[in-house]
C-alpha cells in the first residue's frame, strides 16, 4: 500500500472525559499516597531523620511565636496597671527615639504654672495630679533602703495612678498647701523598713535633709516592665520641691473620664497652648503622653523580635526543606525504573510529578504534625515552669500543618520535576 | 486497514558532536491479528524501532500510524495516553513494581485509564486468570519465579485490551523451558486474535512466528515467513548449527500439526 500517501494528520488520542479523568485523578492520588508510604517505610531511618528535621524546625517557629504572643499579652496587662484613662503631660514624649531628642530637650519643663493652668481651665478632667520625682535613700534608725522612688504630688495622685490605701490616709491638698512633713509609703518600703510594725506616725529620713512622718501606706501593685512599682515614697509636692529643688520638671497626670480620652487630650493641649501663649504657627512645646505611646515603643521592639523570629523560621524551614529535597532526590534515583514503567504504562508527566510531591508532602506533614505536638508540649512546659502564660493557639496548629505542607511542596518540586521529565526509555534502562 | 503503518521511518540521535542514524527508511505495515518478530543483532536498530512502535520515542523522519492515528508528532502527554490505550508492553526484565503485589501491578495501567476501583480489580483478576496466575495474586514479584513474573507482565499488558502487544526479548531472562512456556502463551494469544510484535535477537524464537522482519544497520533486509527469515539470518551468520536446529524444529512442528 502507498503509505507515503498518508495525510499528515495529527490525531490526538481520545480524551477520557470528565468522570474518567476524575476517577483517574483520585486513583492516582491513592496510589501515590500508598507508594509514598511504602517508600518511607522501606527506609525508616532515613525518613525518620528527615521528619525529625522538619519537626524541630516547625517546633522552633511555634515556640518563638508563642513566646512573642506571651510577651505581648503580659505587656498589655502591665500597661493597664498604669491607669487606663490617665494622660501624662510632660516635657518629653514617650516612645521617642534619638532623632527627635534635640528638638525636645530645648522645650521648657512642665512646671507649677502649667499645673495651675490645667486645674483652672480644664472641665473634662476628673483629677489632675502634678508629680515630681527623684530617687533617694530612705533611712530609719539603722535601716536603710536605697533607690526609693520619691514622688512629690497632691491628693489626686491616688486616683490618677490607680492606687489604693492600705493604712492611714493619703497626702491631702492641705499637706501640699502648708508643705507638711507627711509621707505615704509603698508596700516595698513598708515591708523593708517596718517589718511587722505599724508604720503610722513613724519618722523617716528621705535623702540627705528631708525628714517626714508616715501617715499612710499603699496596697501592693506589683511589677510593671520588670520593675517593682511599690518601692515608692510619696510627699506633698511643695515639701518635695523645697527639699529636692524647686526647678524640677513635673509630670502632670490627668485622669480623663472613661471613653473621653481623646476629648480630654484635646482640651489639655488647648489649655497648655493658651497658658504658654503659643501662636498658631508654633509647635506644641510639651507632650501629652498616653499608654498607647508606650505601646508604640513596645511594638517597635516586638517588630524586631518578630523579624528575628521570622528569620529563624525561614532558616529552619530552609534546613528542613533541604532535608526533604535530599530524601526525595534519593527516592527519585531509587525509583527511576518505576518511573519508566509507569510512563510506559500510560502515566503522564503530571502523574509522576504528583507521585513525588505526595512523598515530599507526606514527609513534611508528618514532620509538621510532630513539630506542632512538640510545640504544644513545650507550651505546656513553659506554662508550668515560667511565670509567662503560654498556650498553643489553634491557628498555630493549622499554620504549622499548612506551612509544612507548603514546605514539602516547594522543596519537593525540583526533584519531582526532574523525575517527571526523565525520558521513559532512559528511566526503563536504569539499573 | 493496517494496524501499524511505518512510512519511511528514520531516527537519528544527536550526540552533540556527531549524529548517529539508528534507523534508515523503515517501511512496512502490520495487519491486525499478525504475530511478527523483529529480529536483529544488538546495534541493528531493533530497540530503536521497538521504542518508536511503542510510542516511547518519536521518529526524526517519516510517519508512524498506529490504529489509523498519526503518532509521529504527538506531545509527550498524548503519547502517554496512546501507550495506555493501544499498547501492552512486555519487557525482557519484566519491569514490575517491586513493592506492589501481582494484582496491583496488573491494575496499574487501568489507573491511568480512569477505571473505577471495583472494575479495575475484576479486570486484573481476569487477566491473571488468563495467564494461570490467579493463585499468586497477592504475591510480590520477589516471591515469584522468573516465568511467573513474566506472566504477570503479560497479564498487565493484556488487561487494557490493547490493539498491540509489544514484547522486547520476553524470554531473554528465562531458562529455555520457561521461555518455551512463554512462547507457547504468545502463540495462544495470537490464535485468540491478538496482534503481537516480538523483538528478539534469537532466530530460534523468530522461527516460531508466522512473520519476521530482519533489521541490519537500521534497514529492513528481510520480511517474510518467520522460519525462512530466521533461517536466512542464521545462515548469514554462518551458524550452520543454528540452521539445523531450526530445520529440525520446523519439522517437529509440521509433524505436530499433521497429528492435530
Amino acid at each position: 500500500m502507498a503509505a507515503s500517501a498518508l495525510p499528515k494528520l495529527r490525531a490526538r488520542p481520545k480524551g477520557l472525559g470528565f468522570l474518567r479523568s476524575l476517577v483517574r485523578f483520585f486513583a492516582e492520588l491513592r496510589d501515590a499516597v500508598a507508594q509514598a508510604a511504602r517508600s518511607l517505610l522501606a527506609h525508616k531511618l532515613r525518613a525518620a531523620l528527615t521528619i525529625a528535621g522538619v519537626a524541630v524546625g516547625i517546633m522552633a517557629v511555634i515556640i518563638i511565636f508563642m513566646v512573642e504572643a506571651g510577651m505581648a499579652s503580659s505587656f498589655a496587662k502591665q500597661l493597664n496597671s498604669l491607669g487606663p484613662n490617665t494622660l501624662y503631660v510632660h516635657k518629653w514624649a514617650w516612645g521617642v527615639n534619638g532623632r527627635d531628642w534635640w528638638k525636645l530637650r530645648n522645650r521648657p519643663t512642665v512646671g507649677q504654672l502649667d499645673y495651675r493652668a490645667l486645674v483652672a481651665n480644664t472641665r473634662l478632667a476628673e483629677a489632675i495630679a502634678p508629680v515630681a520625682e527623684t530617687e533617694a535613700v530612705v533611712v530609719r534608725g539603722d535601716k536603710e533602703l536605697k533607690n526609693v522612688e520619691v514622688n512629690g504630688t497632691t491628693e489626686a495622685f491616688l486616683e490618677s495612678g490607680g492606687w489604693q490605701l492600705r493604712r492611714g490616709r493619703f497626702i491631702s491638698d492641705l499637706d501640699h498647701e502648708i508643705g507638711s512633713d507627711a509621707c505615704v509609703i509603698g508596700a516595698d518600703v513598708e515591708d523593708a523598713v517596718f517589718k511587722n510594725q505599724d508604720p503610722l506616725g513613724q519618722r523617716l529620713r528621705v535623702g540627705p535633709i528631708m525628714r517626714c512622718t508616715v501617715v499612710g501606706s499603699l496596697v501592693r501593685k506589683g511589677t510593671a516592665f520588670g520593675r517593682s512599682q511599690d518601692g515608692l515614697l510619696v510627699l506633698p509636692l511643695s515639701s518635695f520641691l523645697r527639699s529636692f529643688g524647686a526647678k524640677r520638671g513635673l509630670t502632670i497626670a490627668v485622669v480623663a473620664p472613661a471613653g473621653k480620652v481623646m476629648e480630654t487630650e484635646d482640651e489639655i493641649i488647648s489649655v497648655m497652648r493658651a497658658a504658654r501663649r503659643l501662636g498658631p504657627d508654633q509647635d506644641d512645646n510639651f507632650s501629652v503622653n498616653r499608654q498607647d505611646k508606650i505601646l508604640q515603643g513596645f511594638n517597635q521592639t516586638m517588630m524586631s523580635v518578630n523579624i528575628v523570629g521570622i528569620l529563624v523560621g525561614v532558616i529552619t524551614a530552609i534546613v528542613a526543606g533541604i532535608g526533604i529535597m535530599n530524601i526525595l532526590l534519593v527516592s527519585v534515583k531509587e525509583r527511576t525504573r518505576e518511573i519508566g514503567i509507569r510512563r510506559a504504562l500510560g502515566a503522564r508527566r503530571a502523574s509522576i510529578l504528583m507521585q513525588f510531591l505526595c512523598e515530599a508532602v507526606m514527609v513534611a506533614l508528618l514532620g509538621g504534625a510532630l513539630g506542632v505536638a512538640l510545640g504544644a508540649g513545650a507550651a505546656a512546659l513553659i506554662d508550668i515552669l515560667s511565670p509567662m502564660p503560654a498556650s498553643i493557639d489553634p491557628r498555630v496548629v493549622v499554620g504549622g500543618v499548612l506551612g509544612s505542607c507548603i514546605l514539602g511542596a516547594v522543596f519537593g518540586l525540583w526533584p519531582a520535576l526532574s523525575a517527571a521529565f526523565l525520558h521513559p526509555i532512559e528511566a526503563l534502562r536504569h539499573e | 486497514m493496517a494496524l501499524i503503518e511505518l512510512d519511511h521511518i528514520g531516527k537519528t540521535y544527536d550526540l552533540g558532536l556527531s549524529k548517529v542514524a539508528a534507523l534508515h527508511d523503515i517501511h512496512f505495515a502490520i495487519e491486525p491479528g499478525e504475530f511478527v518478530a523483529i529480529i536483529g543483532q544488538s546495534g541493528s536498530g531493533k530497540s530503536t524501532l521497538m521504542n518508536i512502535l511503542g510510542c516511547l520515542d518519536v521518529p526524526t523522519t517519516g510517519r508512524y500510524r498506529l490504529a489509523g492515528r498519526d503518532v509521529s508528532e504527538l506531545s509527550d502527554d498524548e503519547l502517554a495516553d496512546v501507550r495506555n490505550q493501544e499498547i501492552g508492553f512486555i519487557f525482557q526484565s519484566f519491569q514490575l513494581l517491586p513493592r506492589a503485589s501481582a494484582l496491583e501491578n496488573v491494575e496499574l495501567p487501568l489507573i491511568y485509564r480512569g477505571i473505577p476501583r471495583k472494575e479495575r480489580r475484576d479486570r486484573a483478576v481476569d487477566a491473571l486468570e488468563r495467564v494461570q496466575l490467579a493463585s499468586r495474586m497477592t504475591h510480590k514479584p520477589t516471591e515469584l519465579s522468573g516465568g511467573q513474573r513474566q506472566r504477570v507482565a503479560i497479564a498487565r499488558a493484556l488487561v487494557t485490551e490493547p490493539s498491540l502487544l509489544l514484547a522486547d526479548e520476553p524470554t531473554g531472562n528465562l531458562d529455555s523451558r520457561t521461555g518455551e512456556e512463554i512462547v507457547g502463551l504468545f502463540l495462544e494469544l495470537h490464535r485468540k486474535g491478538n496482534t503481537i510484535v516480538l523483538v528478539t535477537h534469537e532466530p530460534r524464537l523468530a522461527a516460531r512466528c508466522p512473520r519476521a522482519v530482519r533489521i541490519v544497520d537500521g534497514l529492513v533486509v528481510a520480511d517474510g515467513p518467520g522460519r525462512e527469515v530466521a533461517m536466512a539470518n542464521a545462515e548469514a551468520m554462518g551458524a550452520e548449527v543454528v540452521a539445523q536446529v531450526l530445520a529440525a524444529q520446523a519439522a517437529a512442528e509440521a509433524h505436530a500439526k499433521e497429528e492435530a
